[in-house]
This record gives C-alpha cells, sequence and structure tokens, in this order.
C-alpha cells in the first residue's frame, strides 16, 4: 500500500526519522519538563534559575523561566532546531541526490510530470514533518502534565507546529540551493552554514539593543516569537505565518527552476557552487590517492574544516564571553547561595564560579565531537551499503587493516579539531585575559578525543549488522541519551550507577578537576574493545551491495 | 597444467533463501572460462566467495592452490576483478580512481596502464558520477587488467559497453589468454562465450548443471532436419529411429521436420528408402541450447 504512489512511497522512507526526531525531541523535552520541579523546589532556587537565565541571554530568551514550560524552552535553546538538520538532508536528498544516483531518471520516465513527481515528495516531506510536530507535541504535554505545568494540549501542538514550520523552511532553503548546486552535499554543506548563520543572527538583538533588524533577517527570529508552552507569551500567528510563507516562496522558487532545468544539470550561476564538471585529463598523483587511509582522510577534509570551524569558534567564544559574565555571577552567587550550587552541580564546582560556568557549556565541546564521529563512521556505513567497498577489498588489502585504517582517519580528523580548539581557546584566554589554568585547558580539550572515538568505533562495529540508516539513527538515539543523563540526571538525582552510563561522566569537569586518568584509560580501554569487536565481525561478515 | 581456480561442493545460502548449492568445477591455467547462467543463477554469488567478499556455508574454493577465504591476499594478489554493478567513489575522476586501486595494489606499469587507456579511449577526466554506463565499465575493466594478474574474474564485463569496445574487450582478453593467464568470464551473451571462451560452465537455480568445452556444449543441442520428398512419406517411417526425438509432418506429408538428438546415420538411410527431392539440416545456436537449458530440462540430461 505505501507502494501505490511516489507521495506514499517518500513517506515511507521517512518513517525511521518521523519515529526518532519525533521521539528524541520530545523525549528531550519531556526529561527537563519532569526535572523542573527539583530545580524550583526552593524559592532561592527559583530566583537563582531567574539570575542565571539572564546571564544566558544571549543564548535563548530568558522567558518565564521559573514556569515549567518557560524552562524547558530557556533550558535546550536552539538545541531544539536540530530539528531542521532533517528536511535540510531530505529535501536536498529527494531531488539533487536522486539525481546524482539516476533515479529520479527512471521516475520521470513514469507517465506522471515533473511538477507532480516533486510536488508528491515535497507533500511527503511536509507530511513526516507534521507527524513528527504531533509526536513532539504529545510527549511534551505528557511530560508537562506530570510536571504540573500549565500550558494546555493546544500549547504543545502550537510548539511542535512551531519546530515544524522552522523546519520545513530550512528544508525549501536546502531544496532551493540544490537547484544550483551539481552534487547533493554541496545544497546541504551551504544550507548547514546558513542555519549556523541564522541562530548566530538570531542571537544578536540578546546581545545588542537596537539590532533587531539583523535577527530579523533570520528565520529562528520568528520561530522564537512564538512560546507556546509560556501561557502568558503564547503563540505568534504572525510568526508563524511568515514561516509558513518563506516555505511557500522558497519551494515554489525550487519548483519553478526545477522544471525548466535539465534533469542532471543546474540552474547556472556567475560561480559554481562545489566542484568543477571537468579536472585535468590524466593519470594524476596525489598523497590522497596512496592508501585507504589518505583517501578516507581526503575524503573527510572539507566536513573536518567546517567541524573545525564550529568547534574551535565555539570554544573560543565561550572563553571570550566568560569574562564578561565572571563578575556579574561572582557577585550574584556571594548573595544567592543556590546558584553557586548550581553552577557547582552542572559545571564541577571549583575555586573560580566563572571557570565552573566554562567548565559546563565546554560540555558541548564532546557532544559537538560525538556529532562529527556520527557523520564519519555514517561514511564507512554507506561505503558499505552501496557497494563501494567491493573493489577495495579485491585488491590485495586486508580487511582488518581496510576498517582500521579507515577508523584512523576519523582519529586523525578528531585529533586536529582538538588541537586546533585547544589553539583557539589558549589564544582567545590569553587574548581577553581570563585566567585559565593552561594545563587543564589541555586537559579538557584533549579528552574530548576519547569520547569521539567511542561513538565512532560503536559506528563501525553496528556497521556490521545495521543498514546506514538504523546504524546513524541508533548511533545518534545513543548520544543524544547519554547526553540526557548528563544533562539532567544530576538536576533530577538520578543514581551514580545511571549516570554512570553516559561517557560524559567519564569527561567529568576537566576545567576544574582535571583530568582523572583512571576514567580515561577506562573509556579508551572500551573504544579498543569495541572497535576490535567491529574489526572482528567485519573480517568475518559478508560483504554485499 | 594445474588447476588454477577449483571449486568443490560450494554451498551458500542467505538465511532461507537459495544461493548456491554444491557447485563444483576447476578452471584450467590459461584456460578463458564462461560462466553462463540467467539472472539469480548464483554467477556472482560464486564469483563473490572467489573474491572473498562471502563466506561459503561449505565446500572449499581456490585459486592457484590457496584457499579463497583463508589466505584471500595471497588470492587477491593473484586476480583482477570487474564487478557486475561497479559502484566506485563518484566524486574521483577516472584518471583519480585508476592511480587509487593502483597504488592498492602496491603500483602497475603506467605505461601498460595508459596504453589500456588510450585502448578504450576514457576520458580520465570526467569525475565517476558523470560518466556514462559504458565509460564506467571501461574504468572497473582497467583497474582489473591494469596490473597484469595471473587471474582475471569478470562479472559481466560488457554490459553496457559499445560494439567497438567490445570488439577490444574481446581482442584483451584473447591476449591475456595468449600469455597464459586465465580468465573467469561470467555472462550471459552467448555470442560472448562463443567467441572468447574454451569452456563453458552453465549454472541455473544455483547448481552447476553442464560444464564442458564449448564444442562439447553445442554437442548436447538438439537439431533440426527437414527432408522433402517426392510422395508423402507417414511420418511413422521415421519416428522411433535411433537418434530422432520427435518427427512432424508438413506440407500435407510430402516434407517431415525431424527433431534429432543423436547421430544422423538412420534417418539418412530410412530417407534413401524414398525419393528424396530436398534436405536441409538446421544447427541451432549455442543461445537455443542455452535458452533449453533455462526452461526447465532435467539437469544432466544431455550429460
Amino acid at each position: 500500500m505505501l507502494l501505490t504512489s511516489v507521495y506514499l512511497k517518500t513517506l515511507r522512507d521517512a518513517r525511521v526519522a518521523i519515529a526518532g526526531w519525533g521521539l528524541g525531541i520530545g523525549l528531550m523535552l519531556y526529561t527537563v519538563l519532569i526535572a523542573y520541579q527539583d530545580v524550583i523546589a526552593t524559592p532561592a532556587a527559583r530566583e537563582a534559575l531567574a539570575t542565571v537565565a539572564k546571564q544566558f541571554s544571549w543564548l535563548a530568551a530568558p522567558l518565564a523561566v521559573d514556569t515549567a514550560g518557560g524552562y524547558a524552552l530557556f533550558k535546550y535553546g536552539p538545541l531544539v532546531l536540530l530539528l531542521a538538520l532533517w528536511p535540510l538532508l531530505a529535501c536536498s536528498r529527494i531531488l539533487r541526490g536522486e539525481e546524482e544516483t539516476g533515479a529520479l531518471d527512471v521516475l520521470l520516465s513514469v507517465p506522471r510530470g515533473r511538477v507532480r513527481v516533486a510536488v508528491e515528495k515535497l507533500a511527503a516531506v511536509g507530511t513526516a514533518l507534521l507527524l513528527i510536530a504531533l509526536v513532539v507535541g504529545l510527549i511534551t504535554y505528557a511530560g508537562g502534565a506530570k510536571a504540573g505545568a500549565d500550558f494546555t494540549l493546544g500549547d504543545s501542538l502550537a510548539l511542535g507546529l512551531d519546530l515544524a514550520l522552522f523546519a520545513a523552511v530550512m528544508g525549501a532553503l536546502s531544496l532551493f540551493i540544490s537547484q544550483f548546486a551539481r552534487e547533493r552535499r554541496t545544497a546541504t554543506g551551504i544550507a548547514g552554514g546558513l542555519f549556523l548563520l541564522f541562530v548566530v543572527l538570531d542571537m544578536v538583538h540578546r546581545v545588542y539593543s537596537g539590532a533587531e533588524w539583523i535577527s530579523r533577517l533570520s528565520p529562528v527570529y520568528y520561530f522564537n516569537e512564538s512560546k507556546p508552552l509560556v501561557p502568558s507569551y503564547g503563540t505568534s500567528v504572525s510568526g508563524l505565518a511568515v514561516l509558513f510563507g518563506l516555505t511557500v516562496v522558497l519551494t515554489a522558487a525550487a519548483l519553478a527552476l526545477f522544471v525548466r532545468r535539465d534533469v542532471g544539470g543546474t540552474v547556472p550561476l556567475p560561480i559554481t557552487l562545489g566542484d568543477d564538471e571537468k579536472a585535468a585529463g590524466e593519470i594524476p598523483h596525489s598523497w590522497a590517492l596512496r592508501s585507504v587511509y589518505a583517501r578516507t582522510l581526503a575524503r573527510a577534509a572539507w566536513p573536518t574544516f567546517w567541524w573545525t570551524l564550529g568547534i574551535a569558534g565555539f570554544a573560543g567564544w565561550l572563553v571570550a564571553i566568560v569574562k564578561q559574565l565572571e563578575d556579574q555571577i561572582n557577585s550574584l552567587a556571594q548573595s544567592t547561595p543556590v546558584l553557586a550550587q548550581m553552577l557547582t552541580k552542572v559545571g564541577g564546582g571549583g575555586t573560580s564560579l566563572g571557570t565552573a560556568l566554562l567548565s559546563s557549556l565546554f560540555t558541548f565541546l564532546p557532544l559537538m565531537l560525538m556529532a562529527f564521529a556520527i557523520t564519519q563512521s555514517n561514511r564507512w556505513t554507506s561505503d558499505e551499503d552501496e557497494g563501494r567497498l567491493e573493489l577495495v577489498l579485491a585488491t590485495p588489502q586486508q580487511r582488518p587493516r581496510v576498517m582500521l585504517a579507515s577508523y584512523a582517519a576519523v582519529v586523525t580528523s578528531m585529533l586536529i579539531i582538538a588541537v586546533t580548539t585547544l589553539a583557539v581557546t589558549l589564544t582567545v584566554a590569553a587574548l581577553a585575559g581570563v585566567p585559565l589554568d593552561a594545563g587543564r585547558l589541555v586537559a579538557a580539550a584533549l579528552t574530548m578525543i576519547p569520547l569521539g572515538l567511542l561513538v565512532a568505533a560503536l559506528g563501525y562495529f553496528l556497521s556490521g549488522w545495521l543498514r546506514t540508516a538504523i546504524d546513524t539513527g541508533l548511533l545518534s538515539l545513543v548520544v543524544v541519551a547519554w547526553f540526557v543523563i548528563s544533562f539532567v540526571g544530576p538536576e533530577l538525582s538520578w543514581p551514580d550507577v545511571t549516570l554512570r552510563a553516559s561517557p560524559f561522566y567519564y569527561y567529568g569537569t576537566p576545567l576544574v578537576h582535571g583530568v582523572q586518568a583512571g576514567d580515561i584509560v577506562g573509556l579508551l580501554a572500551a573504544v579498543a574493545v569495541v572497535l576490535a569487536l567491529g574489526v572482528l565481525r567485519f573480517s568475518r561478515k559478508d560483504v554485499s551491495i | 597444467m594445474g588447476a588454477m581456480i577449483e571449486v568443490r561442493g560450494l554451498t551458500k545460502s542467505y538465511g532461507g533463501k537459495r544461493g548456491i548449492a554444491d557447485v563444483s568445477f576447476s578452471v584450467e591455467a590459461g584456460e578463458v572460462f564462461g560462466f553462463l547462467g540467467p539472472n539469480g543463477a548464483g554467477k556472482t554469488t560464486t564469483i563473490r566467495i572467489l573474491l572473498a567478499l562471502l563466506r561459503a556455508d561449505s565446500g572449499s574454493a581456490g585459486i592457484a592452490g590457496h584457499d579463497c577465504w583463508e589466505q584471500s591476499l595471497t588470492v587477491k594478489k593473484l586476480i583482477g576483478y570487474v564487478p557486475g554493478e561497479p559502484a566506485l567513489d563518484p566524486n574521483l575522476t577516472g584518471g583519480q580512481l585508476l592511480e587509487y586501486f593502483a597504488n592498492l595494489r602496491g603500483g602497475v606499469d603506467r605505461t601498460y596502464l595508459k596504453g589500456l587507456v588510450d585502448r578504450f579511449e576514457l576520458d580520465l577526466g570526467r569525475k565517476f558520477r558523470q560518466y556514462s554506463s559504458g565509460n564506467k565499465r571501461k574504468v572497473v575493466l582497467i583497474q582489473a587488467f591494469m596490473h597484469r594478474p595471473e587471474v582475471l574474474i569478470l562479472d559481466e564485463p560488457t554490459s553496457g559497453l559499445d560494439p567497438l569496445n567490445q570488439q577490444e574487450f574481446d581482442h584483451l582478453v584473447r591476449e591475456t589468454r595468449d600469455e597464459g593467464r586465465t580468465v573467469f568470464l561470467s555472462s550471459h551473451i552467448l555470442s560472448e562465450v562463443e567467441h572468447t571462451c574454451t569452456r563453458v560452465g552453465i549454472i541455473r537455480e544455483g547448481r552447476i548443471v553442464r560444464v564442458g568445452g564449448v564444442e562439447e556444449i553445442k554437442d548436447i543441442k538438439r537439431y533440426e532436419i527437414t527432408i522433402s520428398f517426392a510422395e508423402v512419406v507417414p511420418p511413422e517411417a521415421f519416428a522411433g529411429l535411433p537418434g530422432v526425438a520427435a518427427v512432424a509432418s508438413i506440407d500435407s506429408g510430402r516434407e517431415l521436420r525431424l527433431s534429432m538428438n543423436g547421430a544422423a546415420d538412420a534417418v539418412v538411410k530410412a530417407a534413401a528408402q524414398h525419393r528424396v527431392v530436398g534436405l536441409t539440416s538446421h544447427e541451432p545456436s549455442l543461445e537455443e541450447t542455452f535458452l533449453r537449458y533455462y526452461e526447465g530440462e532435467p539437469e544432466g540430461a544431455a550429460n
């Protein structure tokens, strides 16, 4: 039944995403909502929360954070917008991706017009987003009901709709850009970069007064105009209308371009998006083609560059702003001891509250590195799924060597990211006059590597059984679960055994407490075991298309 | 010369689904062996076991005396491989792909490689994803031959090639054979096998149904003799004669069409009892023989 039309087939392809993203985002919100009562257990704690929220207003608007809904929206800030990654990837795949593989040629050979095929595919993505919104809304409502929140089912569904509309804008943008790019990955990369830019643009008006016009250039601004979980603020119909309008305009423009251009071709631009059509017609000599390791590393070069820019830039930004916050936080902490306790709980505590604050924010760095590890292990799995390992394995290369060479390239990329992050943070700390312990900064930057290694090893291990989509989905779910355990677990006073189930526990708070050698050795031992099992599995399994 | 490829009792299933069962054959060194079968017969499964991409449930597969699974590294040093469905990094150019695989093989004679590129007139500057299916096939063909392997394992190698390049491929296979190297060629194009192979194995529904020389395979085929007489001759005069499988009467009994599966001696002698005005013999192509095997003739019926 699900294969009776292009619409249903596309919707069927999205079923894992609907379940994964719906449950993932929904459970994130649910967990924070049920933790809310513990966070505001006393009036002093409630006051401290409101105070610290103001310090983080650059990240997310601190609106009614002393309510369950306001706290949940503030706690995750722009993180919930990660949902946009799915339509961003899906919309570059449904046309450009299928043009690359040739699948669209076959599809367009059936007696259906181009517009109809494209519209059916886009309608399926839209339906999938609405279903995700429904799942998010229902789970959020359940969390709110459990926490005794004052928002209704309609409010939580409005949050889901707001999220879905923002995600739809990013998907439409990706679709539009893909009309100009030769490759799907180019469109995805540009749209992903714009996504980050939009998040930053939205922050501008919360840091600089009078700069609201800049933030209005970002769809995130219109997403944030609605705060459905804060009944006193409500849902902005105009904000939703702008998001809907942007989606319609971008989609219509993309469709108009699609029906006029060659299938497999691009809309001409003065500059070329992506690689040149033709390279030199000779057999080249290049270090990047010397081995599986070199080839994998070269292939990861651009992603490594962009992720380095993101992670190192974020770390540098954190160090730069912590100086501005430190004085205020210190004075606030003296008058509000609960605030000090809160920061201590999250950041690990220490002599300097500013350092504790920085330490708590540094938790995001290994999370970002783990996300990078997921993308790279995804490449390995898709190479096998799509038969690209077949000819490599037909050469005199041992299977363990092929897998380890690929893994070593991922390790190298992560080392580059970590070392660059270290160099940037040290430089920014020196320039901004932030008195950070260099040794502990080194520890904070380098000890995130084992966490990335663990996720990559797990991805390679799971590829022994699972297809790309399921492997990536499962790995993402595991990382999100680990993060939630460490992000919310201490607030809920979860038992130590649960907290220890997350690798973030072993990362600890290196900026404050330095490296716990035993924990790092334990993490590396886990990496070695998972990787060895992955290699063993790959050495014995049937390699099939 | 001894067997270069030795397969004994090879069995592989995919869960409950059939793969291959008890497949046995051998290919001598310097031989061009054709491996024939319809889609889904088990050709690619057999090849992927030879390549150690799949592990057999039972049986053995060896190349040059080395076990294909246990000594896969040694085996892979000896072979060149063309997969049935070439999947390569879509963002590398043809030149980059050839350079990459040359490096993975520890280097190749670049002059010979250049010669192959010229013979197939391959444009090395385009990315793999931009190639037509024929040009993609050229890339994988060149990478299979470029290191002058002792054994070439080719899975539907000419699929997508134009006639000129197919001809070039035939020349390349003959050169390889003349140099004493071995070619294992899976195909369903009979003319290709008929022209290039010295021996043929036919696989159907996962089982080998016939292995023999190309001429030997032809020997199992039925042929037809049509005899025109001056008068009406009853079919019964020929039915039941040695070598006659079936008799059909046409043209009001003045012409008989005999389906033969043996020597024609008895038929010729019986025809001499009448006034014969014409006699033609039609020899079916290997294609027809091949099709007959696929149409469900009992295994080994022709053995």
